[in-house]
């Protein structure tokens, strides 16, 4: 590469460096034989570095499988429903806690009570439940009445499947029966 | 240069030997002109070899792929020197066997004006551009030969070799200018 100006005067700067470093380098022969001997050295079965980023791996699958387990989803339990309609001033109790409590289809309005550890909670929480309630309640209703009228459907051609030989065409004759008897089930022979 | 069987260890070594004195300036370069890191570097560099964890393959130049192995071990050294300074464990055990920066006869050398001011400089410039300069001014590489040592297309390595150029200039005058200031100051204290 040809140089020009300022690239002899940096060409010169780094010559002189280079002349300094050579009367500082370490000898080839030490060098090599210390690589050498670090080659010949016995390594470890595994670095500490490997072993400490396996016990992090490990605890956080621990971590994240309790954390799994032991987690809750987070339980509205605002609005409970009853189904008969009366109010049930319950309170929490251990026995049964407030969440477990679920709604039920009933013909009238939902009543709705809220528990005592929740009152605190805003308006606005509340009202959304009492909707979600009523419109559960509202449903209910409707599936009883399609539930009913599709109990005492009756097909409109119904009455053409009967005839006035329904009860030749529906009845058998006994084995027991005597033998005038057993003559009217024939079609071509004189009763 | 021809393909250096990687079996063949004994000429691996007359090779290696031949360039040990290059390879140690640039592994000084790559390695912030710490002399201590710079031998352990090259350390490596020879296990590498030994190992055959680094194998030439005639791909490239043996000067060109020897330089490119320096310069990817240091980058490993200096990211594991940071995790260390991280965990701020002391390498006390091993700067007992290093030898001083300042220790030597380069050390004299290193002191006069101009060498601390170009070194300080040198340090100023972003590493590819120090990269690019140190190759081409200090190991006598063509362009073509430091871009395939830093591993970035000629285009590149040409254009960090400007760009270094102009900044070193540019700093080597600042300084310049505020040595002569502080010297004319220190002669004439009245002057201004």
């Amino acid at each position: 590469m040809e140089l020009v100006g300022e690239e002899k005067k940096i060409q010169t700067l780094f010559s002189e460096l280079r002349l300094a470093d050579e009367q500082t380098v370490p000898s080839f022969g030490a060098t090599w034989n210390r690589a050498q001997a670090r080659a010949l050295r016995p390594r470890r079965a595994f670095n500490l570095s490997f072993v400490a980023a396996t016990a992090l791996l490990i605890c956080a699958l621990v971590s994240l499988a309790w954390w799994s387990t032991h987690w809750q989803r987070p339980q509205p339990n605002v609005v409970a429903v009853t189904p008969s309609g009366v109010v049930p001033d319950r309170k929490p109790s251990a026995g049964v806690p407030a969440s477990k409590e679920s709604p039920a289809p009933s013909g009238s309005e939902p009543k709705k009570s809220v528990s005592a550890g929740h009152r605190f909670e805003g308006s606005a929480r509340l009202r959304a439940g009492r909707l979600a309630a009523r419109q559960e309640a509202n449903l209910l209703a409707a599936e009883k009445k399609q539930a009913a009228a599709i109990s005492s459907w009756q097909s409109p051609t119904a009455t053409l499947l009967s005839s006035p030989n329904d009860d030749l065409l529906k009845s058998l004759p006994q084995l027991n029966e005597s033998t005038n008897d057993l003559k009217s089930f024939l079609p071509n022979t004189p009763k | 240069m021809k393909q250096i069987d990687p079996m063949d260890i004994a000429e691996l070594k007359a090779e290696l030997e031949t360039l040990h004195s290059a390879s140690f300036g640039w592994a000084l370069s790559c390695c912030r002109r710490d002399r201590g890191e710079a031998e352990d570097v090259l350390q490596t560099v020879y296990l590498k070899i030994l190992e055959g964890k680094a194998r030439f393959r005639g791909e490239a130049a043996f000067k060109t792929w020897l330089f490119a192995v320096i310069r990817q071990t240091a980058a490993g050294e200096y990211r594991r020197k940071l995790l260390r300074s991280l965990k701020l464990i002391t390498g006390a055990e091993q700067a007992g066997d290093r030898a001083s920066p300042e220790v030597g006869p380069g050390a004299a050398f290193e002191k006069s004006e101009v060498q601390i001011r170009f070194q300080t400089a040198l340090k100023s410039l972003p590493t590819r551009q120090r990269e690019a300069l140190h190759l081409v001014f200090y190991e006598d590489l063509s362009l073509r030969e430091a871009a395939e040592v830093m591993g970035i297309s000629i285009g590149s390595a040409r254009q960090h070799y400007e760009r270094g150029k102009k900044r070193l200039r540019e700093t080597l005058d600042t300084a310049e200018v505020a040595y002569g200031i502080s010297w004319r100051r220190k002669e004439n204290p009245d002057a201004v």
